[in-house]
């Protein structure tokens, strides 16, 4: 015993240093392996205050690029409506009663593009309805998916993320692939499974598929930028270029999908 | 002002300076600098050791509450603070540290604390950069994104330092 004081007392640099870093090792590994950033609640609330605060500031110097893009995206989404009926005369009831999607909107109060893992941090939380694995989308395209949910605020995992992989089609051709980041640009993201019969042009539009259980079919994500087609491989690449611009990220949209329970529970009953 | 009070200023305004300003720094996708390590270069000479190590557990613990990467930091500023001593005897030999209650630049010199500076940096930024990819898969681009932060970290250390050096002098 007195040895193993003496043991302690002389090693206690090396003991304290091995015991600290072997505890940050399983955080990080932990963190890893959930592919979510499993923080103490409160500690959220926290950090979610002081961003807000310092994103307020930053605000007041985007309000006019802000008005002008909300602008537009209300006058396509009235547009859009009057194809379905007169905007001007029908008191239609739009919230009908197999509606699939309710949208939350937020705004981000932080981000971030330039790690290899990059989290977004909006101001809506488990008061206002929003949980976990719910998908997230902006005016342009598709965002990333909630993974951490505190009372006030939220974390979403951005397509900006090393683990991040999305199913998603092609748009002129059906054809379903995984998009991935290649954690160097926030611009691109890149498809690596794409069969050789397929061609694709630059332009071509690819949008979610169906069998992401994450987000709703056909949302916008991105155009492809260039195609490399292979010889040798099974499968050819192509870097997409992402609809939505993550460097000025300000308003989102938390997607509920009002269906999930029911489909959840079909699907735990199959297993 | 009482010492302390002054660590916990310079702890929470260097955390706040990191997490709030220099993460939003975009230059390209590969230049990440880092400056909230100052804290650690900064702690008085008579410090014992138990507490560089504690206190750079807690610096990168504070900064991955920001950031949403549990012991991404704090693995890398705990082994920077552990290092700092054995760095201190390497680049200063056996020169005493009399009537010098900390590391800085007007007593000690630009060039010694660029040295002092440069090594922390680099063993924070490998250890950083490794964690963050936790594979040796993408080495190239790891490498590559140590090789061009490091440099900026330096930069905006020495340019803090510099801007500071004056008013210890006062004090």
């Amino acid at each position: 015993m007195q040895n193993l004081r003496r043991f302690i007392l002389k090693y206690h640099f090396i003991i304290l240093f091995i015991l600290l870093e072997v505890i940050s090792i399983l955080l990080l590994a932990n963190s890893q392996r959930f592919h979510r950033n499993r923080m103490v609640n409160t500690t959220n609330d926290v950090v979610g205050k002081v961003y807000e605060w310092s994103s307020e500031v930053g605000n007041y110097f985007r309000l006019n690029s802000a008005n002008k893009q909300l602008a537009e995206e209300n006058a396509m989404l009235r547009q859009q409506l009057s194809v379905v009926y007169d905007t001007t005369t029908c008191t239609y009831d739009i919230i009908k009663g197999d509606t699939l999607y309710k949208y939350i909107p937020a705004q981000v109060v932080n981000n971030s593009t330039n790690q290899v893992n990059n989290y977004i941090i909006i101001n809506k939380g488990a008061k206002d309805g929003i949980e976990r694995d719910m998908s997230v989308i902006s005016t342009d395209g598709i965002v990333g998916v909630v993974t951490d949910v505190s009372r006030h605020y939220a974390s979403i995992m951005s397509l900006l993320h090393s683990k991040s992989v999305v199913g998603v089609r092609f748009k002129n051709n059906q054809e379903i692939a995984g998009l991935k980041w290649q954690t160097n640009n926030y611009r691109y993201g890149m498809v690596e499974d794409i069969p050789t019969h397929i061609v694709l042009q630059k332009g071509d539009t690819i949008v979610t598929s169906s069998h992401s259980n994450i987000f709703p079919e056909d949302l916008m994500v991105g155009t492809v930028e260039e195609f490399y087609p292979t010889a040798v491989d099974a499968l050819n690449k192509a870097k997409i270029r992402y609809a939505t611009d993550f460097s000025t990220l300000r308003h989102v949209y938390v997607i509920k999908d009002l269906h999930k329970p029911e489909l959840d529970s079909l699907k735990a009953r199959l297993q | 002002m009482n010492k302390t009070v002054l660590q916990i200023i310079r702890f929470v305004v260097l955390v706040l300076l990191q997490v709030l300003v220099i993460n939003h720094i975009r230059l390209g996708g590969y230049v990440h600098p880092y400056i909230y390590l100052i804290f650690i270069m900064l702690l008085p000479f008579s410090t014992p050791k138990w507490q560089f190590l504690v206190l750079g557990f807690a610096l990168g613990l504070s900064v991955d509450l920001f950031t949403g990467t549990p012991g991404l930091h704090a693995g890398a500023t705990t082994l920077m603070a552990f290092s700092r001593p054995s760095i201190i005897k390497l680049i200063s030999g056996n020169q005493k540290f009399e009537n010098i209650t900390e590391p800085n630049i007007s007593q000690l010199g630009g060039l010694w604390f660029f040295r002092y500076a440069l090594f922390l940096v680099l063993i924070h930024h490998f250890a950083l950069f490794f964690l963050e990819s936790f594979s040796f898969r993408l080495i190239g681009q790891v490498l590559l994104r140590i090789l061009l932060s490091v440099p900026v970290s330096i930069f905006l250390i020495m340019m803090i330092m510099y801007i500071f050096k004056s008013e210890k002098k006062r004090e």
